[in-house]
């Protein structure tokens, strides 16, 4: 069975500086990725080429086999959730907000479901009638998580989620992205988090100088 | 009624007024000086310079002058729209839209009144065909540079939230309609508030410049009134066609945010 995405030779150069130099990555289901190495290093640009926000200078990304390039890219995005560190919430409630992706494809959401999802992304039901620009940074991720879960993506992407969770959140947050690999999803996790690496069970990458290499097992990534 | 005229020594003596505004900069300190004189002789030469021009163009007239004429204006608003365009992709790229859009408004809102409400006795009639399409021009070109500055700008101030609905599966249109819906708000506001006072207010420009002229106030009041629907109606056809420019320039063929400033990377 193919991986349900396959990156082949990503390159990407910014400004001069080389991010990414021929990094192959291979997203299979069930499996969580955990990705590391020195900041400003190119990992949150790798995300967001993975979760085409961001084109690569060179290289291929295939989806369950075909080339991403034949897809149109919003449907593409539907079926790959990108969750970035800080998210940006959008005007309205939490509720606003947990609909707004299956809004964007004509579909309604109702009140329970979305009550649902808050609550496993680790958020309590009173959260969903706030205002969701006031939340603090972690309770925007978790409504982020929630919005994402709301399209029930194939596949998972999330940069340095737990860095504005308290050790309890962050361990409902990874117990959560071990369930939704369980569920079938790759999950791919940039973090530096020791807690994170310590509780997933996860295949370990660094990205140094531009390409993934394996972590040895028990070696700290930060 | 008979047309009240200006001699050259009357209207140097209007130079006073100036000079009390030159006075007024100089007591309270205002440091405008400079600006007042150089106001002062650019604007006599730039006005003395169109009446010359346009006494050439009334006296040999012929529709090749005419549109030239007019040309000229739909060059320079296109280019006035383009200019100073934050987080835009530069005056270059943008021109080219914005005078398609200053262009298209034009002849969609000027063909119509001309052929079926104004009716000239001669098509190319200068007259009324250079000063009308003027007032019309310059509010396409406000429309189309309010629509460009504000969608670019607000677009670039909220790109994480557009990125995140492009993230969440939207097409661009869908990701930046928030953005589009209030620049065309903006851009029709001005025009929208003029219907509204229009009268109460100030008289508008034209009316009270052919009631000094001599027209009856009943019939210059039909020419403002159709003028102010030809300005509604410009600057919404001309802003709807730079809001779809600058959405389109927006994103890339991937259906990615373009960046014409710095993003941040890591």
């Amino acid at each position: 069975m193919p991986a349900l995405l396959d990156a082949r030779g990503l390159r990407k150069t910014y400004e001069g500086r080389v991010l990414l130099e021929g990094v192959d990555l291979r997203l299979e289901r069930g499996t969580v990725t955990t990705v590391g190495g020195p900041s400003g290093g190119g990992k949150t640009t790798l995300l967001r080429i993975l979760g085409l926000l961001a084109e690569p200078d060179g290289g291929q990304m295939l989806l369950d086999g075909t080339d991403v390039r034949t897809l149109v890219p919003h449907h593409f995005r539907r079926r790959i959730s990108l969750v970035p560190q800080a998210p940006a919430m959008f005007p309205g409630t939490v509720l606003d907000n947990v609909r707004s992706g299956p809004r964007l494809a004509n579909r309604d959401l109702d009140e329970s479901t979305a009550r649902e999802l808050i609550v496993r992304a680790g958020l309590e039901p009173q959260f969903l009638g706030q205002d969701a620009r006031a939340l603090s940074g972690g309770e925007k991720l978790r409504v982020a998580v929630a919005r994402a879960l709301a399209l029930r993506p194939e596949a998972w992407l999330l940069d340095e989620p737990t860095a504005a969770l308290d050790d309890e959140r962050a361990t409902v947050l990874v117990r959560l992205l071990q369930e939704l690999a369980a569920e079938g999803s790759p999950v791919l996790v940039v973090t530096h988090d020791a807690r994170v690496l310590e509780q997933l069970t996860a295949r370990r990458l660094e990205l140094v100088d531009g390409q993934l290499v394996e972590n040895a097992p028990g070696r700290k990534t930060s | 009624m008979s047309y009240v005229s200006v001699s050259l020594p009357q209207l140097l003596l209007s130079l006073g007024l100036m000079a009390m505004a030159l006075a007024v900069s100089a007591q309270d300190r205002l440091g405008l000086e400079k600006d007042l004189l150089l106001g002062t002789v650019r604007a006599a030469v730039q006005l003395f310079a169109v009446g010359l021009l346009l006494t050439l163009v009334f006296r040999n007239q012929h529709p090749a002058s005419v549109f030239g004429v007019i040309v000229v204006m739909v060059a320079v608003a296109g280019w006035t729209a383009a200019r100073r365009i934050a987080h835009g992709p530069g005056t270059a790229v943008l021109f080219r839209y914005a005078t398609l859009a200053v262009l298209v408004g034009g002849v969609v809102v000027l063909v119509p009144v001309f052929a079926f409400v104004i009716r000239p006795p001669l098509w190319y009639e200068a007259r009324l065909l250079i000063p009308i399409s003027g007032m019309i021009l310059s509010n396409a070109m406000n429309g189309v540079a309010l629509v460009f500055e504000r969608v670019f700008a607000s677009i670039h101030d909220d790109a994480p939230a557009v990125e995140q609905l492009l993230s969440l599966g939207a097409t661009p249109k869908q990701a930046v309609e928030r953005h589009v819906r209030a620049a065309m708000n903006a851009a029709l506001r001005p025009t929208i508030n003029g219907l509204l006072t229009v009268g109460l207010v100030a008289l508008p420009g034209m009316m009270t410049g052919q009631i000094v002229s001599g027209t009856a106030p009943d019939q210059a009041v039909r020419y403002q009134l159709v003028i102010m629907y030809q300005l509604v109606a410009v600057a919404a056809v001309a802003g709807a066609l730079a809001a779809r420019f600058a959405r389109r320039l927006s994103f890339s063929d991937r259906e990615q945010l373009r960046t014409f400033a710095d993003r941040r990377v890591g």
